[in-house]
């Protein structure tokens, strides 16, 4: 199963984006994707069934038969055999957030709707097992999650509840606020480095011809 | 190069309509004196603003219900029921004369634009500031209502496509399998 999911290019979805600080779409776009749900709900029951739903992420998204029939029976808490806006929204925020690279975010954001998706016994409680099988939905490394049940099984069950959970989104959280942190000043660095050069070639050249030094603060 | 285009929508659109709809349709066809590039289908006319009025408000507002109902696919044929028409005219003369007044001092400043050719830049700027700001209070209220009621045709072809193309898709998939007992009916 490949980990990393692309919307196809130019399909409706990829047009669409998440608010980055709540990950959920704005009305307008809600607003878009209700009338889009309504094309593709031709028996017009406010459903999709399973055909629909599989031919609709089999275009839109580069999951596998499986990826997708495991999606819709998270999808499908009710057992109904369909889909209705709902689930198909919180899909379409899940999908974004993966295209988006905004995985972190939304499960710390959301964490509540995620564990009761994960959750799908119903026992309040996730086991590793779960985890792994949807771990091509919010782009969990094998070693994360080894690290996860490692760290925040606190209670020693080998399963989550709702409050080791919700410390790991926290702790995810932070470790992704942490990494934006070091690219930003990594590339604050290399134009410091930049500046730098050019300030030095820039005073060689002038050395050569007039004899003077330029100072940082002209430049 | 603007003159051409005002005045051709001025002669082609205003000599066609009945009195009943010349009001309402005439603010769209006037319109273009400020927004000459404004392509507006005929079928669109008739969406006037809640702020000019009640009865105008109220029968677009029944449009737009109808349209968001999708009760039918004749949106636009509801509207142009005669029975829409008759109470228009009864309920809105007042309106309708206050936005013709408007409409005659926007035109009239249009067609000074293009008497006077040499003169056009002060003229121009002032006539098109103030058709502007008349404008926007008068027809393209209905306009900008409807673009904000509905969404950017673009966008809905480009929905329509593509859920055309899934939908064949799913189609070509399942349809071995109708008619048949239900086993799977996933490729």
């Amino acid at each position: 199963m490949s980990a990393t999911m692309k919307l196809k290019q130019g399909s409706f979805l990829w047009y669409l984006y998440l608010d980055k600080l709540y990950c959920l779409l704005s009305v307008r776009n809600v607003k878009a994707l209700l009338e889009y749900f309504h094309l593709l709900d031709v028996h017009h029951n406010n459903t999709l069934n399973d055909v629909l739903f599989y031919h609709f992420l089999h275009h839109v998204t580069s999951w596998n038969r499986t990826q997708i029939m495991i999606v819709f029976n998270m999808l499908d808490w009710n057992a109904m055999g369909e889909i209705g806006f709902d689930q198909f929204y919180m899909l379409v925020c899940i999908l974004l957030a993966q295209q988006n690279h905004l995985e972190e975010q939304f499960i710390f954001r959301h964490s509540r709707p995620v564990f009761e998706l994960l959750d799908l016994d119903g026992e309040l409680r996730i086991g590793a097992e779960n985890f792994h099988m949807y771990n091509f939905l919010f782009n969990i490394k094998k070693q994360d999650l080894r690290e996860l049940y490692h760290d925040f099984d606190i209670t020693g069950d080998r399963r989550l509840n709702y409050k080791e959970f919700k410390l790991f989104t926290i702790f995810t959280m932070d470790k992704y606020q942490e990494r934006q942190k070091a690219e930003k000043d990594k590339d604050k660095g290399k134009k410091d480095l930049l500046k730098k050069k050019r300030l030095h070639h820039v005073n060689v050249s002038l050395k050569q011809f007039l004899g003077i030094n330029v100072s940082e603060s002209r430049l | 190069m603007e003159e051409k285009p005002f005045k051709a929508s001025l002669g082609s659109h205003g000599s066609d309509k009945s009195s009943p709809d010349n009001d309402i349709r005439n603010l769209w066809t006037r319109a273009t004196l400020s927004q000459p590039k404004l392509n507006v289908p005929r079928s669109s006319v008739g969406e006037n603003s809640d702020m000019e009025g009640g009865g105008i408000g109220r029968k677009s507002r029944r449009w737009y219900n109808q349209k968001a109902g999708r009760d039918s696919d004749g949106g636009w044929e509801e509207w142009d029921d005669g029975e829409d028409k008759g109470s228009f005219k009864q309920e809105d003369l007042n309106e309708s004369s206050l936005l013709e007044l408007e409409l005659r001092r926007a035109s009239s400043l249009g067609s000074r634009l293009g008497e006077d050719v040499d003169s056009v830049t002060d003229t121009e700027m002032s006539s098109s500031e103030s058709s502007l700001s008349i404008s926007k209070h008068t027809p393209h209220r209905a306009y900008w209502m409807e673009q904000q009621n509905r969404l950017p045709l673009p966008l809905m072809e480009l929905m329509e496509n593509e859920a055309l193309e899934i939908l064949t898709k799913a189609l070509r998939s399942a349809a071995p399998l109708l008619g048949r007992p239900c086993s799977c009916s996933l490729p």
